[in-house]
């Protein structure tokens, strides 16, 4: 129960389980590609946006140096403004260069050429606090200070977003000034930061608190956004730099990667699926193996013919169990041996193991099989039949020999006791036809020696009544008559005897009945019957009683009459059937009788045929002797009865004899 | 014992040889014989009985196997005929059918004879059997007599007979039969003249058997 249920549940479980499993590694794989790739992606980001930082501040740097050269040149040669208005054509992120005295008063200025001056509407003065801030940060470092950022409105309604930037003026190691720069965060963005960055992506500069201050960068094209802030500290300002990447929605495959894991996982599915199949279809012809194997084991234990396998080396690799129970070895006992395989007589060994090599050589034994002796394990010696083929494995290779044994003893027994009957059958049929011969010759011999006898008698009879005259005449005529009639007695005494040398087994008489008579001669009847093509029918009661006869005889009898019977129902019989039955006759007086009869469908008896049918040494065959019926007479009358004939209804011929019931007086 | 002269041997053999030789020799022996070829023509001349009368003594020499009707076929139709006592049998038989032969004997044949024959000690069975036909003959004949002088009786004479036969005196009859003395004595006298007896002991003797 345990070993068949099981399995089945747990196969009923597990490729749930492994499905699920499959699915949610499959899942678990997908969504892990996907973080890894947004982790990628975020972290390129963050690295632009530190670019875009690092650039920002290298630019800062290099136009503090600028300035500081514009600080140092010698303005005896060209005037500040005019160095200043080049610079500003070359840094288009300055909106102008200011020169402040120590006070910070605006001691020369320059605007941009690339747009309208910025502070034409309210006035600079509105962002002095911030140019105040920066210039202190510029003063107390020595170095460049940053102002916060501050919103200028434009007079076309937009606004600007600008820082100062204050470098200190140092003559001779005395402030004298400072210079300030105001730069457009805008235009930090588009002329600081690298292409590259902006291209897919937007800058921004943001307060701390998130508050966006300018941007630049292309529109956003997706629904997934990736953001990075980088902190910009300046010296007097801090600000904060984001990376805005617009990604679209995520893909089904938003990558190789994810796209390889989930062909895999398909693939893989694909392959379980395939497994799966296989397995039951594997399970299917495993099942129908096992039926198979089933049946073939019924079958190999069914027979009666032993079955018996030895590979090419001659060692025993199967054998059956009726094989096991015809030598009386177990299997295990035979299995594996070699020459001389256990069953061999010992004193056939050499001529089997002769054998066995030729068969071993690969001399096909006779297909018709091999009559061998066998040896049981008790000693017993037994004929068998032994029909061998060659094993061919499923490669085509012959890996041995497979036979097939019959154990014939019962057989050879049947035909021994059968050949005997016959034989002994055939020794009275024999006997009978001499005692026959003698029998016909007796009485044929008889008759003219009675009539000799009679002669010599009625002669010597004339004699002593004087019918010769002369005595010595008389005399010697008596004398010689006398003679005549003792040597006819003599030949009568020798036939007598030679008569009763041949019968002398007439008194055999025993109780015997008839359905046993019947079953003696059956075989030999059946056996011509098979031959000539007739049925045989039997009408035999069970309960008639026994009748006294010689048994061998009436055989004889029956044997005859039924062979006559068969062979009256030549080719042009429609129906040949050969019926034999057993009835109570009409009693007499002192005696009860059983009739038998045999009755074929042949042509009948002819008219001529009939009044010479028991006459000694007529036959209508042509290997008869003419005694057959004349012997039948004889044996039936000799037992009291009567042996008669008459034409069967429709066609054909019924004979009949008779014979005293055991017990009865005959 | 003496041959009636009257007497007359049927002989039924299939073997003409064996036929005519025993002819000639009841002839040296002064039996008269009638020869047959086969049982059937012999049934054939008893059922057309003229010329063998049932007074004659005779005997049947039968040969036990013939074609056509066998000989012990033929005996079964003379025991059906009540013929074995005028007609003795006298199987002639081979070695063969002795067993035969001695189961009819059994059955009221008179004798069987081994072929080939001591011949005289033939002709001696065939002479007894003759006379043992003649003797049943000759019972029968006064059977016949008997019933015949019977019939003749009238019924008061019967009675008187039977009376007589039991041995009472006449004076007993005639009082039994309430008729006289005298009239006793004449029917007596008429009974025994009629019945051809002389005194009542024979009269007796011959009633017996009845």
């Amino acid at each position: 129960m345990l070993f068949s249920i099981a399995p089945r549940l747990g196969r009923r479980v597990l490729w749930p389980v492994l499905v699920l499993l499959v699915l949610s590694m499959l899942s678990t794989l997908v969504w892990l590609a996907g973080r890894y790739e947004v982790t990628q992606v975020q972290s390129r980001i963050e690295r632009d946006a530190a670019d875009a930082v690092s650039d920002i501040r290298t630019a800062l740097t290099r136009n503090v140096q600028s300035l500081q050269a514009l600080q140092y040149a010698n303005h005896s040669a060209a005037p500040w403004t005019q160095e200043a208005s080049i610079m500003l054509r070359e840094h288009r992120e300055w909106l102008r260069l200011e020169l402040r005295d120590t006070d910070l008063r605006v001691v020369n200025s320059v605007d941009t050429p690339f747009r309208a001056p910025a502070f034409t509407r309210f006035g600079r003065e509105a962002n002095q606090p911030e140019v105040v801030q920066a210039c202190g940060v510029a003063r107390r470092q020595s170095g460049p200070g940053y102002g916060a950022s501050t919103y200028v409105p434009q007079a076309n309604g937009l606004g600007l977003e600008i820082m100062d930037m204050c470098l200190p003026v140092i003559t001779d190691g005395q402030l004298t000034g400072f210079t300030v720069a105001t730069y457009s965060l805008g235009e930090i963005l588009v002329n600081m930061v690298g292409p590259q960055l902006t291209r897919s992506q937007e800058v921004s500069f943001t307060e701390s608190d998130g508050t966006r201050l300018a941007m630049h960068g292309t529109a956003r094209r997706g629904s997934r956004v990736f953001i990075a802030k980088q902190l910009m500290d300046l010296p007097g300002h801090t600000m904060v730099l984001r990376l805005d990447s617009w990604r679209g929605a995520p893909d089904l495959f938003p990558n190789v990667l994810t796209a390889l894991v989930t062909a895999m996982a398909i693939a893989l599915v694909t392959v379980l699926v395939m497994l799966a199949r296989d397995m039951r279809r594997r399970q299917r012809v495993e099942l129908d193996l096992a039926d198979a194997l089933a049946f073939r084991k019924a079958m190999e234990d069914s027979l009666v013919t032993g079955l018996r396998a030895r590979d090419s080396e001659g060692r025993i690799t199967y054998v059956n169990p009726a094989f096991c129970e015809m030598v009386g070895f177990e299997a295990q006992e035979l299995i594996g041996k070699s020459i001389p395989a256990p069953y061999w007589p010992p004193e056939m060994v050499d001529e089997y193991g002769q054998r066995q090599a030729l068969r071993l050589a690969g001399n096909a034994p006779p297909r018709e099989g091999a009559e061998s002796v066998f040896m049981r394990k008790n000693g017993e010696r037994f004929p068998v039949m032994i029909f061998e083929a060659p094993l061919i494995n499923a490669l085509g290779e012959q890996t041995g020999w497979m036979g097939a044994v019959l154990d014939v003893s019962e057989q050879r027994r049947v035909e021994e006791v059968s050949r005997a009957s016959q034989e002994r059958l055939q020794a009275t049929a024999r006997l009978a036809t001499v005692g026959e011969m003698a029998s016909l010759l007796s009485h044929e011999l008889n008759q003219p020696l009675a009539a000799i006898s009679s002669y010599a008698t009625g002669s010597m009879n004339l004699l002593q009544e004087g019918a010769v005259k002369d005595p010595h005449l008389a005399e010697t005529l008596s004398s010689a008559i006398q003679r005549i009639g003792q040597q006819a007695e003599r030949a009568g005494k020798v036939i007598k005897s030679v008569h009763d040398f041949v019968r002398r087994r007439d008194q055999a008489r025993e109780a015997v009945t008839p359905r046993a008579l019947l079953d003696d001669v059956m075989p030999l009847v059946i056996l011509q019957a098979r031959k000539l093509g007739v049925r045989v029918v039997v009408h035999c009661l069970s309960d008639l009683p026994a009748v006294l006869c010689d048994r061998t005889m009436v055989e004889q009898v029956l044997l005859n009459l039924a062979r006559n019977a068969m062979q009256a129902m030549t080719g042009d019989t429609p129906h040949k059937v050969l019926t034999l039955s057993v009835r109570p006759a009409a009693s007499s007086a002192n005696s009860r009788w059983v009739e038998f009869w045999v009755a074929d469908l042949g042509h009948g008896i002819p008219e001529g045929v009939a009044e010479k049918l028991f006459t000694p040494f007529f036959t209508t065959k042509q290997e008869g002797m003419g005694l057959g019926l004349s012997l039948c007479r004889t044996v039936v009358e000799q037992h009291g009865g009567f042996l008669s004939h008459h034409a069967n209804n429709p066609r054909g011929t019924v004979f009949s004899f008779t014979l005293p019931q055991s017990g009865t007086e005959a | 014992m003496q041959p009636t002269e009257d007497a007359l041997v049927f002989i039924v053999d299939d073997d003409a040889g064996v036929r005519e030789a025993l002819a000639w020799l009841l002839r040296s022996r002064r039996l008269p014989s009638q020869s047959f070829e086969s049982a059937d023509a012999f049934a054939e001349f008893l059922n057309s009985s003229i010329a063998w009368q049932p007074s004659q003594p005779g005997c049947l020499l039968l040969d036990v196997r013939m074609p056509g009707m066998s000989g012990l076929a033929l005996f079964e139709q003379l025991i059906e005929r009540q013929l074995l006592d005028v007609l003795p049998v006298i199987f002639l038989t081979g070695h063969a059918d002795v067993p035969t032969a001695v189961d009819s004997v059994k059955r009221g044949a008179f004798d069987f004879c081994e072929k080939p024959f001591s011949d005289n000690a033939l002709v001696d069975r065939i002479e007894q059997a003759l006379a043992r036909s003649a003797q049943t003959l000759q019972a029968l004949r006064t059977k016949q007599c008997l019933q015949h002088n019977l019939a003749d009786l009238t019924e008061r004479e019967r009675d008187v007979m039977h009376l007589v036969v039991e041995g009472l005196p006449n004076k007993l009859i005639a009082d039994q039969l309430d008729i006289s003395v005298r009239t006793v004595e004449v029917h007596r006298a008429r009974v025994f003249d009629k019945m051809n007896v002389k005194s009542a002991v024979e009269l007796a003797n011959l009633l017996r058997g009845e």
